[in-house]
């Protein structure tokens, strides 16, 4: 089978998906553990990674790792092509979070910043010292929800992401029924190493698409944009409709 | 009543005081009710401003109050004439006000001792640089400190040794913050150094180590860098050496060493985070330890900490073909996961590091291997993604408590199997 951090690395690329097609900063999913992963060679198209893996609660900051919060196990594929674009990747998975709970939480979110007559601003989330104030808490979370539609799209075989940081966030007020911001977020791509910012403009109502545009700049790449509207297909039609194998 | 208003009449109006000097704090003992009384009059006299700090209530119990300077000569008259017992608890109220105050901004800015050092927050260089000093001032008999070189910038270098005695014993090696912003391995490399200090002559094993082997601990291996995530920029990993050619500053420290120096992993572009520098042991940072390492010629463990993924990893990293010993490293490696996880879960994957991570040539730890350090490991620390470099401050003390059994594993098996 595939190396252990190839296959965590596929399997972060399919929660990457996961996550900004969910468009919920109260459900995000980080990678827990992978159970099983095969790799299929595809001649002439790319590389093919079956997954099955748990995951955690993104949010969940025990100051002890007494029990992570598994909140359930995927099924997933990855085929990372050899043109672009992105990875095409599909995935199921089991939710065991109390999904009323956390439409709850979003909606809540959702009330408070529509309800704001003053623009919501923040800078350096997590700060130096890895803190984050619990008002500015879903607004990161937000952050890392349109973040994952940046990293699914720039994730290869060999590059893979995590959102370091949010540098800044304003909110703009407006007069539909959006919540719309605007962020600077720190990505860590690996195994360059580089720290890339992106300007990330995330529009958002609960139980909606998420939408998203980006424009990233790194000192040693080409800047990269792109838009997300939250309706991608994860996976590429036509001759790619095979039977998932058994595993 | 005589008597007070008598006195009363001496007394110059207190003028409303701004600092304490000259206040005192006197223990009045009240042998009966009637000095009880007495006592409850002067409290009646605004004027006088007095502060009870243990207000009058049954004889024999003290009654302590400070006294304003400008009331003092009248409250001791009148319980001198009253034939009340006193004393004096506090002569001077102003000096102790500012002896706190200077032990406030002490503690804020400085540790005083090992003891009231925050362990649980993340330090500066000046800190952790003053705390090895209290370090050594503990116990100067087991830690030293010694200068191995000077950083790019002219920083001293420094590691601590922790030694019982004899000459060149067989040595264990670690270091944090080669990368300056993985910030959660300097503050863990701090919290073994105490373990280490409070540990000897109380934990059995760690004593029966350090009565075998010397431990050589360099906690800030990086301190151009780590200065520089303090003051500009927090996201800094390399050193900050400057190069004619290039207006990018530093070259990755853990890309540096002659093992690999070159090949693919590494990068020859001085603007990159993998830049592996214009030759071998070009950094000052690096060419220290390695000169130690060469002249010391005794050491049989070395392990070096960074973060973050959760990962213990071996040899080699710029290399496929698996190292001599790869069977037995994987098996310590597997050893002290186990221990690891067994405080709070906390789960570890573990492998060399080409096969557990990328491939990256001129690391530490191929060097070290390379050398004939069988024993050689690399960290990464907490956590998996979510915080990454920003580790949460709460997390320091947990994590440096996981980590130093799985150290405690790795350092026990080099005790019992000399090579």
């Amino acid at each position: 089978g595939p190396e252990r951090s190839r296959a965590g690395q596929a399997a972060r690329v399919a929660l990457h998906y996961l996550n900004y097609r969910q468009g919920s900063p109260s459900a995000l999913r980080a990678l827990g553990q992978v159970r099983k992963a095969t790799l299929k060679a595809i001649p002439g198209i790319g590389h093919k990674y079956y997954l099955q893996f748990t995951t955690e609660d993104y949010k969940s900051s025990n100051t002890f790792y007494e029990h992570r919060s598994d909140v359930g196990t995927c099924l997933a594929t990855v085929l990372y092509l050899k043109r672009k674009p992105r990875p095409a990747v599909n995935i199921n998975c089991t939710y065991t979070k109390d999904q009323k709970q956390t439409r709850e939480d979003d909606y809540s979110f959702y009330k408070k910043m529509r309800q704001q007559t003053k623009s919501i601003i923040g800078n350096e989330i997590p700060d130096n010292d890895g803190n984050i104030e619990p008002d500015l808490e879903p607004v990161w979370a937000l952050a890392v929800a349109g973040s994952s539609y940046i990293m699914w799209e720039k994730s290869t075989e060999n590059l893979g992401y995590f959102m370091a940081q949010v540098k800044n966030v304003k909110q703009w007020i407006t007069k539909d029924d959006s919540t719309d911001f605007d962020y600077t977020v720190i990505l860590h791509e690996i195994p360059t190493q580089e720290m890339i910012s992106c300007h990330l403009r995330v529009i958002w109502i609960p139980g909606h698409p998420l939408k998203v545009k980006y424009f990233c700049l790194s000192e040693n790449q080409s800047s990269e944009s792109g838009e997300g509207s939250g309706i991608e297909s994860g996976s590429t039609t036509g001759i790619f409709n095979e039977k998932e194998a058994n595993f | 009543m005589r008597g007070l208003l008598v006195f009363a009449a001496l007394l110059a109006t207190a003028a409303s005081r701004e600092t304490f000097v000259g206040n005192q704090v006197l223990r009045i003992v009240a042998a009966d009710e009637a000095d009880v009384e007495k006592v409850k009059e002067l409290e009646e006299l605004q004027d006088l401003q007095l502060d009870f700090w243990q207000e009058p209530g049954s004889p024999e119990v003290p009654i302590d109050v400070r006294v304003p300077f400008a009331s003092l000569q009248a409250v001791k008259a009148f319980l001198e004439f009253n034939r009340i017992r006193y004393s004096i608890l506090i002569d001077d109220v102003q000096m102790l006000v500012d002896e706190e105050a200077t032990q406030m901004i002490r503690h804020h800015f400085m540790p005083q001792t090992l003891e009231t050092f925050n362990y649980a927050s993340y330090h500066t260089l000046e800190e952790i640089y003053e705390f090895m000093d209290l370090l050594v001032e503990a116990n100067p008999n087991l830690v030293s400190k010694i200068q191995i070189g000077n950083t790019y910038e002219g920083r001293p270098i420094y590691v601590l040794k922790f030694s019982t005695g004899g000459t060149k014993r067989p040595a264990i090696w670690l270091d944090t913050g080669i990368h300056s912003r993985e910030w959660i391995t300097q503050a863990s490399g701090v919290l073994f150094a105490k373990k280490i200090l409070d540990g000897y002559g109380q934990d059995p094993s760690l004593t029966s180590i350090l009565d075998k082997l010397d431990i050589f601990l360099e906690i800030v291996t990086n301190p151009d860098g780590f200065a520089f995530t303090h003051t500009k920029n927090r996201m800094w990993r390399k050193t900050r050496s400057v190069r004619a050619g290039s207006s990018c500053i530093g070259v990755d420290p853990n890309r540096n060493w002659d093992a690999g120096f070159g090949g693919a992993g590494s990068s020859s572009n001085p603007c990159s985070e993998t830049y592996r520098g214009p030759f071998a042991h070009s950094e000052s940072e690096v060419k220290a330890i390695v000169d130690f390492v060469k002249s010391h010629g005794n050491i049989k463990a070395f392990i070096s900490i960074h973060s973050y993924t959760q990962l213990l990893l071996y040899p080699y990293g710029y290399t496929r073909t698996q190292a001599a010993d790869h069977q037995e490293l994987d098996q310590i490696a597997k050893a002290a996961v186990t221990a690891l996880s067994s405080l709070y879960g906390t789960s570890y994957r573990y492998g060399s590091i080409i096969t557990a991570i990328y491939q990256a040539s001129g690391g530490t730890i191929d060097w070290t291997y390379n050398q004939g350090i069988k024993y050689s490991f690399t960290f990464e620390l907490r956590d998996t993604g979510r915080y990454g470099f920003l580790l949460p401050a709460n997390q320091i003390i947990p994590t440096a408590e996981e980590t130093w059994l799985a150290l405690m594993t790795i350092m026990e098996y080099t005790r019992d199997h000399p090579y």
